[in-house]
């Protein structure tokens, strides 16, 4: 019984950390680590893009312009 | 492949809003069942912790029953805030962010279901063998095996969906929040069987117990918790200022250090224990070594928000998340500098250290999940957050409560740890020293309650859709993000 546990707990611990190494290898192949200021980009589009604020209090217009790097949202 | 960006230059605004939308339909159903039994399990936790604050200050309150003793009632707290409330809570918003940033609508939405259900009955039936005498006794696992299976169960199929998702993605570069999401949803899943077959299932032998132990509770923070709450702030704080990421190289830096010294963190709990010196000496150094990912990602949150902070005003999201951010660097800090043994030997066994865990479990996650909730579920459900009132009224009450509950736990833990070490105290008159503190806890305790009621009263009247509809601001007009849907096949 005891032999069957330390076995699944050794696949387990080879599994995951081989799984963590394999991730680490397959990013430096794909090339996550390359471009890496584009990267910061992924989350804006079209829509959304760098210099939109998307969040604001329901009762506020928040058209004040944000001091740097970006402007605000137009209510 | 390459990893370039992203949004091809063939798409509209137009699309592009028409796509988030369906996306962030697409996770309702499973999103907001996440999250609605988060926010019944922190109400549930709230009131299991006033009352085992409230037994510190009177000892013999409600004693008659043997299912509310103390010995009954932290632990069904700290499993119905860990388990129902953060965890329910980190899940949900996992699973928006997931597809949000795999760019691809939510698929397998029943394997998700499936979880939710499977969780709440696993947390409900847990609480519920803890209160009737059925806890295991070991702090992070109280729940009794029936329970910690359901758990399990809902866990392995999440990872699953996780993988799936991950697979479906659209070509492009993996986001670091996804990095940290892929990696909290692949990471617990083995923790959690890992420790529950070597404590509960086929237990091992004496002193390994509390090494297994707390390697599992202190990874249960750090990757579990952490990387959901770092990859909520990763995508808020620029998606919310419209302004990417500082230093992008550095949180990847980040993400890899964290994976790499985490792990080894755990043992630091039993400094001065029964444990060879090399295991703990091994996790001080690695404890030391956290100022590396915890540097830079407070290097990168700083630097993103600065010369912003004015938005602080005007975003509820922002607001939660800044705060929670901050408590990240400092809750982080403060681990690091209780791993030091000259320093441990004070704190360990005292309050200081509950002091410690609610600023991380609650100052930082907590804080930071609140912050999502409030981006997402208007977004999920189409329709805006009833009143801004009470945003605002949550947000002072939480951060008043924790910001007074921090400090009482840390000046009365350290006055406690102090006055344990001297011989000439006796041990009741170290617990009179803690008497006011604890009185100061369980006020705060109280702020902290009355937010999340408030919080849950501003969550169902959302889901109810109750009010006027409005087309406000933190939406960017609901009736404008349906119409073009039929652009989209």
């Amino acid at each position: 019984m005891n032999a069957i546990v330390y076995i699944i707990l050794a696949a387990g611990l080879i599994f995951f950390s081989g799984s963590t190494l394999a991730a680490f290898y397959w990013a430096a192949k794909t090339g996550q680590f390359r471009n890496l200021e584009d990267g910061s980009q992924s989350i804006f589009d079209h829509d959304e893009p760098v210099g939109t604020a998307t969040d604001a209090f329901a009762d506020k217009t928040a058209d004040r312009p944000l001091r740097r790097g970006a402007t605000a949202l137009k209510s | 492949m390459s990893a370039t960006t992203v949004h091809s230059s063939t798409t509209t605004p137009a699309m592009d809003k028409a796509e988030r939308a369906r996306i962030d339909e697409s996770t309702r159903v499973p999103v907001l069942l996440f999250f609605g039994s988060a926010v019944f399990w922190l109400l549930a936790g709230s009131l299991f912790a006033l009352l085992a604050s409230f037994k510190l200050n009177a000892p013999h309150l409600l004693d008659q029953w043997g299912w509310l003793t103390f010995g009954r009632v932290r632990p069904a707290h700290l499993n119905a805030v860990a388990y129902g409330w953060a965890s329910s809570a980190g899940i949900g918003v996992a699973l928006w962010l997931m597809a949000r940033l795999c760019r691809s609508p939510l698929r397998h939405s029943k394997l998700l279901i499936c979880a939710a259900i499977f969780w709440n009955i696993g947390v409900l039936v847990g609480i519920g063998g803890i209160l009737s005498g059925d806890s295991r006794s070991i702090e992070w696992l109280e729940f009794p095996n029936y329970a910690s299976l359901m758990l399990f169960v809902a866990f392995g199929l999440i990872a699953v969906w996780a993988v799936i998702m991950f697979r479906f993605r659209q070509p492009g570069h993996v986001y670091v929040s996804q990095w940290y999401l892929l990696a909290a949803f692949l990471w617990f899943p083995w923790l959690y069987s890992t420790a529950n077959i070597l404590l509960n299932f086929e237990p091992i032998q004496g002193g390994a117990q509390g090494a297994v132990n707390w390697w599992y509770g202190h990874n249960a923070l750090g990757l579990w918790f952490t990387p959901i709450g770092l990859a909520a702030a990763y995508y808020f704080i620029p998606k919310v200022l419209g302004r990417p990421i500082h230093s992008y190289y550095l949180s990847i830096l980040g993400f890899w250090s964290l994976a790499l010294f985490y792990s080894w963190n755990g043992m630091h709990h039993l400094i001065g224990g029964p444990f060879p010196a090399w295991m703990i000496s091994a996790s001080v150094v690695a404890s030391m070594m956290m100022f590396i990912p915890v540097i830079t990602t407070a290097i990168n949150h700083h630097m993103t928000v600065r010369g912003n902070f004015g938005a602080l005003k005007w975003s509820p999201t922002l607001r939660f998340i800044v705060f929670g951010a901050m408590c990240y660097t400092l809750a982080s800090l403060q681990g690091i500098l209780m791993a030091i043994p000259s320093l441990n030997k004070i704190t360990h066994f005292t309050h200081y250290t509950v002091g410690h865990a609610h600023l991380g479990l609650y100052a930082f996650f907590t804080m930071i999940m609140f912050g999502s909730m409030y981006y997402i579920t208007p977004r999920v459900v189409g329709w805006e957050w009833p009143s801004a009132r009470l945003i605002r009224w949550h947000f002072w009450l939480v951060a008043i409560g924790i910001g007074v509950m921090v400090v009482a736990l840390t000046l009365g833990g350290l006055l406690q740890g102090i006055a344990l070490l001297d011989p000439g105290i006796t041990f009741m008159a170290t617990l009179d020293y803690t008497k006011p503190w604890l009185l100061l806890r369980s006020g705060s305790g109280i702020l902290l309650t009355v937010g999340h009621i408030i919080f849950a009263i501003s969550f169902t009247l959302l889901l109810l859709k109750v009010g006027k509809r409005r087309a406000g601001p933190t939406l960017f007009g609901t009736d404008e993000v349906r119409q073009p849907e039929s652009i989209i096949p």
